[in-house]
């Protein structure tokens, strides 16, 4: 599952600023528990890219070698914004279940 | 600097490109330099670099064997999912036929009919099609054609030779039945060269893996 969701959190990531790899690796390893090998993200990334989910510029950088960002797309959004209904619905129905268990 | 974390992240970038051997090579590439791309920012961030320090990267990169069965699960969904074997259909059998007898049947139009269907199957890759196009135009037609009927060339008589009593010598001269045994022996090839070639085009229909390329 997790495998599945990282895709999205990614392209949330890009949803309001564009980002290089690294800085996209660090963010989501900030959230415990969400990347086991963040080398893994790249790939994904890739993926995404051929999917035309997301784009890439290359920009100088000011500390080294030019850095890859990546953006959304158009087509992309719309991804995203599917999910995020789709998601919270699929939350709701599993905390019905889990929470009540629980309490 | 010590040599030892370049060491390091040199021999884990070569390991990471092995264990992406089955992914496609352009991604492949994408992949090792945005993670190249990742270390080097990494270590750019340290004050004072320790090899513990390269090693924490590398192991927060995770194991190159990992990342690379990721990559393939990622990587295989996007693919177009190809049926193993592409079957031969009417498209196929039709393009082999024509190609090869096509003209016999309508002369020229036949044939050209064939190499539509050719290039129009995609079970076949450029150069298979290529092959098909190139060897021979006309198919059998074209052999059997200069076998029928041998070209003026190895008719040509040989020049008479008047000598000075002006009578005329016909001098014997086996010019002729070279030339003819050289067109019959190319119509063979010629003959022979579209079976060879239609023989090639079933192999490749039944064990070229199908990577349509129209």
């Amino acid at each position: 599952m997790r495998k599945g969701t990282l895709q999205y959190c990614v392209l949330a990531l890009l949803a309001d600023e564009e980002r290089y790899g690294f800085d996209l690796v660090r963010s989501l390893a900030e959230t415990d528990g969400m990347v086991t090998s963040e080398g893994t993200i790249y790939p994904l990334l890739s993926r995404l890219r051929r999917d035309g989910l997301v784009e890439t510029t290359w920009r100088e950088s000011t500390s080294g070698p030019p850095r890859r960002y990546y953006r959304l797309t158009a087509d992309g959004r719309r991804a995203l914004d599917a999910f995020r209904g789709e998601w919270g619905r699929f939350r709701d129905a599993v905390d019905h279940f889990v929470e009540r268990e629980a309490g | 600097m010590s040599t030892t974390p370049d060491k390091l992240v040199e021999r884990y970038l070569k390991h990471l490109e092995v264990e992406l051997g089955d992914v496609p090579r352009d991604r492949r590439r994408e992949i090792v330099d945005e993670i190249a791309g990742h270390i080097a920012e990494a270590r750019a961030g340290l004050e004072h670099e320790t090899e513990a320090d390269v090693r924490n990267i590398l192991d927060g990169l995770g194991d190159p064997a990992d990342i690379a069965e990721d990559a393939g699960e990622r990587l295989e969904v996007e693919r177009p999912t190809p049926p193993a074997r592409h079957k031969a259909g009417a498209t196929e059998v039709g393009a082999l036929i024509m190609l090869l007898v096509g003209a016999l049947i309508l002369p020229v139009v036949g044939w050209v009919i064939g190499l539509v269907l050719l290039w129009v199957s995609n079970a076949w890759n450029v150069r298979d099609k290529w092959l098909g196009t190139l060897f021979v135009p006309g198919g059998l037609a074209l052999g059997l054609f200069l076998l029928l009927f041998p070209t003026s060339s190895s008719q040509v008589s040989c020049p008479a030779i008047i000598d000075i009593n002006g009578t005329t010598i016909t001098p014997t001269c086996d010019t002729g039945s070279t030339t003819s045994f050289l067109g019959i022996a190319g119509a063979i090839v010629l003959l022979l060269l579209p079976l060879f070639t239609t023989g090639y085009l079933v192999y490749r229909l039944r064990h070229a893996p199908a990577n349509a390329t129209a």
